[in-house]
């Protein structure tokens, strides 16, 4: 709730499991990155209850959270402040009190993730954009969180690095991680076939799973969320005879080499 | 401390205060600066903290004026303590602290009231070099800016597993480095990024640029501002001439 009344958040019921992706998708001020911070606990509900791992956000302070749900925000130069790289890395795992020996194996593991190796003592601050990112996302998965959370991670990637984005997340999900992703980049996380929460004004308007929920027009319409360019072709495809695919997702698994 | 300092950050209002010309709210505020150094007594500052909150009450900005006090009581304090251990008078020490709420009060009200357009037109009324206004002016209109990123940056850090209000003072002091590093580096590449823009969008192409605004004052906004120098004048010269000198 703002000071001026206006619910950011409103009638917002979610359970996400563990091992499930989810995106969080809708127009800008449509509530996705005030939804996530309730989740850190950043953000205490107005009224309801939010609870990570059987822990009230209420009673539970951000660090405490923290160690179990890792956030990537928006933009990366809102937390690298480091001498250098390295630094920065190791900054969460010396918070949480890990071992050296553990934090300088997690920092390895990271930079060598995310292709950053080469830039482990120079300043974070001299990246480029897009290196930054990378950077903030390497520093969430470096103390290995249970959630993890990306708060538009695409922005200032290449096509090269969204590809390596996408197989960390696949990644993070095969090894049990509950991630979850806000984004506007449909076509990032289509391919990816999350489950899809759709939300506008502060109210989820749709949940479910990717394939169902891209091809529904008037909600997708309703939310200013753009429909994945594919699904749209095969929308326009299917009303002909005889189209070679039933959906876009065998045609994208056809194109791929991946078709049985 | 977000929420104390949110209270000298000028918000859109439609209260008869608000759509004063803003010389006249400088006028007013200057007036209530002015009166707050005369007063010689507590009962005096009393009485002209009054007239600010009346004001405050006018432009509905009661709330945000309350904040204001509430932010500038520490530093009070502060004031108080000092005056007390040096000068050991009671009375004195209160007038010396409640004087400094009392300034802070009466130039927020021109702050909260005046927009950063309306303070940029004023400047200019005073034909003040028109770098100098627009240094003046994009700093106030960033002050906002610059909370919103200090909110950003702590929400960060604090999901990085630091605990800013953890240890004890010099450990929290320590703590805000990893806040005010990003805090300072974003504001110098922002101003960068500002200069560049403004450039190139023909910044100091023209010595007289064309002006979008011309201020001219109503009836109203003349009888606001006599008020006020009447005001002024008789307060001054009550506290000299009418009731004997408490303090000093």
């Amino acid at each position: 709730m703002h000071e001026n009344g206006v619910r950011a958040l409103d009638g917002v019921s979610l359970k996400i499991g563990s091992a499930e992706t989810v995106a969080i998708v809708g127009e800008n001020g449509a509530g996705k990155t005030t939804l996530v911070k309730h989740v850190t606990g950043l953000l205490k509900p107005a009224a309801g209850d939010v609870v990570v791992d059987g822990q009230n956000t209420r009673t539970t302070s951000t660090a405490q959270l923290s160690r179990k749900v890792g956030v990537a925000f928006q933009n990366p130069d809102h937390q690298l402040f480091s001498e250098n790289v390295e630094q920065e890395m190791s900054f969460a795992l010396r918070n949480f009190g890990f071992a050296p020996e553990l934090v300088e194996q997690r920092v390895r593991w990271g930079l060598e993730l995310f292709g950053l190796e080469e830039y482990r003592k120079s300043s974070p601050l001299v990246l480029s954009g897009g290196e930054k990112k990378r950077l903030t996302l390497a520093c969430i998965l470096a103390w290995d969180p249970e959630v993890v959370i990306l708060d538009e991670p695409t922005v200032g990637q290449d096509s090269i690095q969204k590809e390596k984005l996408a197989g960390t997340i696949r990644m993070l999900t095969s090894s049990g991680k509950t991630v979850v992703v806000v984004s506007h980049d449909i076509e990032f996380l289509w391919p990816m076939q999350p489950r899809v929460v759709v939300m506008k004004a502060g109210r989820v308007l749709g949940d479910g799973p990717a394939a169902g929920l891209m091809q529904d027009r008037a909600l997708l319409d309703s939310a200013r969320v753009a429909q994945p360019q594919l699904v749209e072709f095969f929308e326009h495809l299917g009303a002909r005879p005889g189209a070679p695919f039933a959906d876009p997702l065998e045609a994208r698994r056809w194109a791929e080499g991946t078709s049985k | 401390m977000m929420w104390l300092s949110g209270g000298f950050i000028f918000r859109r209002g439609t209260s008869v205060y608000h759509r004063l010309d803003p010389r006249v709210k400088l006028l007013n505020s200057v007036l209530m600066f002015a009166t707050t150094l005369l007063v010689r007594s507590l009962y005096e500052l009393a009485g002209v903290l009054a007239f600010m909150i009346a004001v405050a009450a006018v432009a509905k900005v009661l709330r945000r004026v309350s904040r204001t006090m509430l932010f500038t009581a520490g530093f009070s304090v502060f004031i108080f303590v000092v005056n007390f251990i040096f000068q050991r008078n009671l009375e004195t020490s209160l007038l010396y602290a409640a004087r400094f709420v009392a300034i802070v009060v009466s130039t927020s009200l021109f702050f909260i009231t005046a927009s950063p357009d309306e303070l940029e037109q004023v400047m200019k009324t005073f034909r003040l070099p028109r770098d100098v206004v627009f240094a003046f002016v994009t700093a106030v209109r960033f002050i906002p800016v610059m909370f919103l990123d200090t909110i950003q940056i702590m929400d960060a850090q604090k999901s990085r597993g630091l605990e800013l209000e953890k240890g004890n003072a010099l450990k929290r002091v320590r703590n805000m480095i990893p806040v005010l590093i990003p805090l300072v580096v974003n504001s110098v590449v922002r101003s960068g990024e500002l200069a560049e823009a403004m450039e190139s969008r023909a910044y100091g192409a023209s010595q007289k640029p064309t002006s979008l605004v011309e201020y001219k004052a109503r009836t109203a906004d003349r009888a606001v501002a006599a008020a006020a120098v009447i005001l002024f004048a008789l307060a001054a010269y009550s506290f000299y001439f009418v009731f004997p000198a408490r303090i000093l």
